[in-house]
């Protein structure tokens, strides 16, 4: 092996070929190429002109170049040159690959692919048995033996199939695995390491000593992944952390939070670590709505299931029950308490309805009882329960309440309500005072114009002021609380609808309930064994996907303590309804940089680029300058001509990548096929039905090209050029007028075609039918018949002579195409369909060969009986035609110019 | 058989179009010329003349006499018809073509032929073609003699380097000859082939095609010329060098050939394919319908 700079010849003696190339150079330039050969007639006149003393020619210089540099890269070729090539093996043994494919391998997995299928080049190069065992815990799925000693072939399969885990490698495991292979003659052990000591790395190393040879791996401790903590939650927003192995390592990162349906990045936030620091914290404050959304954070550019952190309910919006009214006032909405609690919770809780033992199923951050009228003894029990776990009970007043006293309430009520500012009343109604300090709804601001006209009053007692979260300006209280357990029973005085007062209207009441829901701890209720199945589980680049078929079900209340692996990945289990986030930060608890070791083990770093094997390109050149060298040395004797040799070489260019289009993007042919639908569109164009007999065809196209010159330089109709279409095939939409030349076999119009055509027919188009035999043998009538048996062909009569078609640009009284006399046919005038223009016309006068004109704008075809003024009635007609379907009935009025000038005479 | 069967359905498949074309280059022609205007025997009237004393009584012209004092011959046109044999060239250096859009120079010979043809016979000529042994008829029949003939001679296996002359046919006195080739044989046997006739007392129009490739030898470096009719190869180093002798060569060549036509009293002319039939047919045709001035040379289509 050679190596010049990133190049490295495998076979270098091939090179001594390029020895040989100035012989070469001399050898192509004395033999010239054979002369071009022609044959010529005068070369009676030629002979006498050849000097007998004329040198032999040489080889035009650029041919010799061109081949010169054919042979240079066979040789080179030859010499099997290789990009990026290393050299990191030397030995007989088995080469063991150990491969960390942990969380922490995500963040370099191309750079340690690539190194991996280097070392395998080399070992396939060596002829070495290689070994592969990978750290990471493997799933239940994943059934390859391990511990077998296999060919390198065999090894690039398990290469292509490996992923980084999103869990930590567990070595000792390994390394029993290691311990079982079979290995032959001295092996040599290569530790393609993640770089990070999870607490065993200097055992796993001084164990592997003992077996062979020990190169290390490893990615530079400032390179390490980072590990971003699940984030805590409390009233201020969310509050991230994150973990880095060494605190060399860069100090600022980006993290991403993402949420919504689709995944948005909803906020991008720099994290910082102090100097020196291992742990970094940040605080998001994001609002309400925002913070809702949040489903997981990841770590800008490292991809890996550390640096990803998934949120589920426990940090998010909250469930809120909403008691069913007792009064449901569905048609009135306005007056309903629900309507507005509804409307006020919405944006930051999860709002569900239903009665109270409904709702206690599921887990409830609050539940909120609008005047519900009598609790039953048995639903109060329940409700004292589950304050006592934990959950917050938010009651209301209402005239119910007033009428019913009941028990379940923070405060003993006075016998009846008092009422503010009212008709038979000399007081206004009453504002509320600023909230206390030890209020959950300190803080907040209190606008001037809420007014209080009705509330329920509380006893007066000991402990009244204490347990009064807000007042009225008079001191009364308005919001009252009563600790139950770990929860509270809040009850506000006055009603959720504005009945009583505008509290409901006003901007305070939403941020109250938000006070309130954020006083609840979580989603409050009893844990439960329930087994949650996974919902999607992360990779080892930390994306979110379907989980594996390893992942295995998970309880929820064993679900805290549980350390990711196989059977669990990280991700979201549960349905909607409990949703769990199971993430790998939390159980990661050693986390450092690999340290040195001892003398025997080699230490390395991992490589950029994988070798690139550069044969076969210059194969594939030499190939190339070959097939250039035939077509040169053909074009030379002139066997090609100038057209020719251009097509080949545009064919040779083409041929690789338009395959490759081809397979890849099929439907682009598609695309282009509509392009050119839309062409007709730019012009007038009439459309001719090929018949696929040569001379009908181009006698068609001339000639309508011709009548389209003539339209163009007499009348104001610009017409294009005429197009060839199949009907069956092709949109007809564009075409005003499709000339239809009849031929002894052409085929009857299939069904399909026919229903295309009925509907061309029937919104505007014509088709012009000529069976070209008004000369000849009469086979075209039956033969129409025949041919359009499944077209809906209108009832036909001869042209009257106060046709429309017989004035539309000039007055005709007949219609003679390359054959005169006959009778054209057009749709009987009943037919209102179309505005009463014909939309079949047949006849047999071989129009098309009286309108052909060749490049000089002479006549193809003689007419017959003949005469310039017959081919010129000829063109008339077709002139009027291209009127008649463009402008339909319009000169049609001119039947009744004579009534109409009478009249004006008048 | 069946192979003969195939060529001789694809000629006759050939046939009609070459016919159509020769009469449409015929009608365009024939509106240019008009007839012979001189007295001779024929019906329609041509002048009168003073009556001479050797004019028969019954030749006078009474009626016109009558208006003065003179007698008056009355003189009909001569509408005499000419016998004129047709030949053009069909060896197999007239096939030939250097770019894929022109005619063969035979293809056009044949094209002139029919042409030429199809107008004598529209005045009301006899016409035969030369070396059949055939004798001048008149009408659409000798047309289609004619186009027989000529389709006759694509037969390869008919084909002979011998067809580069004329063949030797016995043609009366004061008959009329048309030859279309490309004569480039050694003007000896161009020389020899004409005097037979012209010592006959037959009058001639010959009309020299040639391909422009011939004209200009518009190749390029090392070529290797390759004879069709035989007569050997030519290596050429650089066509270009010697380009301005060849067309040196061919000039004195056309100017030989101009020169044996003049002393046999003949007409020459020269057409190249390039340009178009219609004028190599004009000049045939005043040639042929102008007055007999040797040696005139006209139509040079180069």
């Amino acid at each position: 092996m050679l190596t010049l700079g990133a190049f490295s010849f495998i076979a270098p003696f091939a090179l001594l070929g390029l020895v040989a190339l100035p012989a070469l150079w001399w050898l192509l330039r004395v033999i010239p190429p054979a002369p071009r050969r022609v044959r010529f007639p005068a070369i009676k006149l030629i002979i006498p002109l050849v000097n007998p003393e004329q040198s032999a020619a040489k080889s035009p210089l650029w041919l010799t170049l061109l081949r010169l540099a054919l042979v240079t890269l066979l040789i080179l070729g030859a010499a099997h040159p290789m990009l990026n090539a290393d050299n990191r093996l030397d030995g007989e043994g088995t080469l063991v690959l150990i491969v960390d494919d942990g969380w922490t391998a995500a963040k370099n997995w191309a750079q340690r692919q690539a190194t991996f299928s280097n070392l395998l080049d080399q070992a396939e190069r060596g002829n070495r048995s290689v070994a592969v065992v990978t750290t990471a815990p493997r799933g239940s799925g994943d059934k390859r033996p391990q511990q077998s000693v296999m060919a390198p072939a065999a090894a690039r399969e398990v290469l292509l199939a490996m992923t980084p885990k999103p869990w930590a490698t567990d070595r000792q495991a390994a390394l029993s695995v290691i311990k079982e292979i079979a290995l032959q003659g001295d092996p040599q052990i290569i530790w393609l390491s993640d770089g990070a000591d999870h607490g065993t790395a200097a055992a796993f190393a001084a164990a592997l000593e003992k077996v062979g040879t020990v190169t290390v791996l490893a990615d530079a401790p400032a390179g390490l992944p980072r590990l971003l903590l699940p984030p805590t939650s409390d009233r201020n927003g969310l509050t991230l952390r994150a973990r880095r192995a060494d605190p060399a390592s860069g100090r600022t990162m980006m993290v991403r939070v993402r949420g919504g349906d689709d995944g948005a990045v909803l906020t991008r936030k720099a994290m910082i670590f102090e100097p020196g620091q291992t742990a970094a914290r940040l605080t998001l404050e994001l609002p309400v709505e925002i913070r809702n959304k949040v489903t997981h954070m990841e770590i800008e550019n490292e991809n890996s299931a550390g640096a990803t952190a998934l949120v589920d309910e426990r940090w998010r919006r909250r469930p809120v029950g909403l008691v069913n009214s007792a009064d449901p006032k569905g048609d009135l909405p306005l007056l309903d308490d629900y309507f507005y609690l509804a409307r006020a919770l919405d944006p930051f809780t999860e709002v569900r309805t239903g009665d109270i033992p409904e709702l206690l199923k599921r887990k409830l951050a609050m539940l909120v009882l609008a005047d519900p009228g009598i609790i039953s003894g048995g639903q109060r029990a329940r409700l004292v329960q589950w304050m006592q776990n934990g959950g917050i009970v938010l009651r209301f007043a209402g005239p119910r309440l007033a009428a019913d006293r009941d028990t379940l309430l923070p405060v003993k009520l006075r016998k009846d309500d008092r009422e503010l500012g009212g008709a038979l009343s000399w007081t206004t109604p009453a504002q509320l005072a600023a909230f206390d300090e030890n209020s959950p709804f300190a803080g907040l601001a209190v606008p001037k114009d809420v007014r209080i006209r009705r509330q329920v009053l509380a006893q007066p007692s000991i402990g009244l002021s204490k347990q009064t979260w807000a007042r009225l300006t008079d001191g009364t209280p308005l919001v009252t609380s009563r600790k139950f357990g770990a929860g509270w029973l809040v009850f506000v005085h006055t009603s959720a609808n504005p009945t009583w007062s505008n509290l409901p209207l006003s901007g305070l009441f939403v941020g109250m309930l938000q006070n309130l829901v954020r006083l609840s701890r979580g989603v409050t209720g009893t844990t439960d064994d329930r087994l949650l199945e996974p919902a999607q589980s992360l990779n080892g680049f930390g994306l979110l996907g379907a989980p594996g078929d390893g992942a295995l079900g998970i309880k929820a209340d064993a679900a805290t303590k549980m350390r990711p692996g196989p059977q669990h990945p990280p991700g979201f289990y549960g349905d909607d309804t409990a949703g769990l986030a199971i993430n790998l930060a939390p159980s990661v608890t050693t986390y450092k940089p690999l340290g040195s070791f001892g003398a025997g083990i080699e230490t390395g770093g991992y490589q950029e680029a994988r070798e690139t094997n550069l044969r076969s390109w210059l194969l594939s050149a030499a190939l190339v300058l070959l097939l250039a060298d035939i077509v040169a040395s053909l074009a030379l004797r002139g066997f090609l001509g100038v057209a020719r040799i251009a097509a080949l070489v545009f064919a040779v260019v083409m041929a690789g990548p338009t395959f490759a289009q081809t397979v890849v993007q099929g439907n682009i042919s598609e695309m282009r096929h509509d392009i050119r639908d839309f062409a007709p569109t730019l012009d007038v164009r009439i459309a001719y039905v090929k018949t696929g007999i040569r001379a009908v065809d181009n006698a068609s196209r001339m000639g309508l090209s011709g009548l389209a010159f003539i339209a163009n330089s007499r009348t104001a109709a610009e017409m294009g050029e005429p197009v060839a279409i199949d009907p069956g095939t092709q949109e007809l939409a564009y075409f005003p007028l499709i000339y239809w030349p009849v031929t002894d076999n052409t085929p009857v119009i299939r069904p399909d075609t026919a229903a295309k055509l009925n509907s061309y027919l029937k919104s505007g188009g014509t088709i012009l039918f000529d069976t070209r035999d008004q000369g000849g043998a009469n086979f075209g009538t039956e033969r129409l018949e025949e041919i359009a048996k499944h077209l809906n062909v209108p009832p036909l009569r001869a042209v009257p002579s106060d046709h429309v078609l017989t004035r539309t640009y000039y007055l005709l009284r007949e219609f003679p195409g390359r054959w005169a006399g006959g009778r054209l046919w057009v749709a009987r005038k009943g037919s209102r369909v179309n505005d009463g223009v014909s939309s079949v016309i047949v006849g047999g006068h071989d129009w098309a060969s009286a309108w052909a004109l060749d490049d000089e704008r002479k006549p193809l075809y003689p007419v017959v009986p003949g005469g310039e003024r017959q081919r010129e009635m000829a063109f008339r007609f077709g002139i009027n035609l291209v009127m008649y379907v463009l402008t339909g009935n319009y000169k049609a009025d001119q039947v009744h110019v004579p009534a109409i000038m009478e009249r004006l005479g008048q | 058989m069946s192979r003969f069967q195939g060529q001789a359905d694809a000629l006759a498949g050939n046939l009609p179009s070459l016919l159509v074309a020769a009469d449409r280059v015929a009608a365009t022609v024939a509106q240019g010329v008009h007839g012979r205007r001189r007295a001779g025997q024929g019906e329609s009237f041509w002048q009168y003349r003073a009556h001479e004393a050797e004019d028969p009584t019954h030749h006078v012209d009474w009626r016109r006499s009558a208006r003065s004092d003179a007698l008056y011959v009355r003189e009909n046109e001569w509408e005499a018809a000419q016998s004129v044999w047709l030949w053009s060239d069909a060896s197999p250096s007239m096939q030939y073509k250097s770019e894929r859009d022109l005619p063969e120079k035979r293809e056009r010979a044949d094209l002139l032929t029919l042409a030429l043809g199809s107008l004598l016979v529209k005045g009301g000529e006899q016409i035969a073609p030369l070396g059949r042994q055939a004798r001048p008829t008149q009408g659409k029949a000798a047309i289609n003699l004619l186009a027989a003939a000529l389709s006759d001679r694509l037969d390869p296996a008919r084909m002979d380097v011998s067809d580069s002359l004329p063949p030797h046919e016995d043609i009366p006195k004061y008959g009329r000859l048309v030859l279309l080739s490309d004569f480039l044989e050694p003007l000896e046997d161009l020389n020899r082939a004409i005097g037979v006739f012209a010592g006959r007392g037959v009058h001639g129009h010959v009309l020299q095609i040639l391909d422009p490739a011939e004209q200009d030898l518009p190749f390029r470096g090392r070529t290797e010329f390759e004879g069709m009719e035989n007569e050997g190869a030519a290596l050429i180093g650089r066509v270009e060098g010697v380009r301005d002798t060849y067309c040196a060569m061919l000039k004195s060549h056309q100017a030989g050939l101009l020169d044996i036509a003049r002393c046999a009293g003949w007409s020459c002319g020269f057409h190249v394919t390039s340009n178009s039939p219609e004028s190599a047919l004009l000049s045939l045709y005043t040639s042929l319908a102008g007055p007999q001035d040797v040696g005139a040379a006209i139509g040079v289509g180069a």
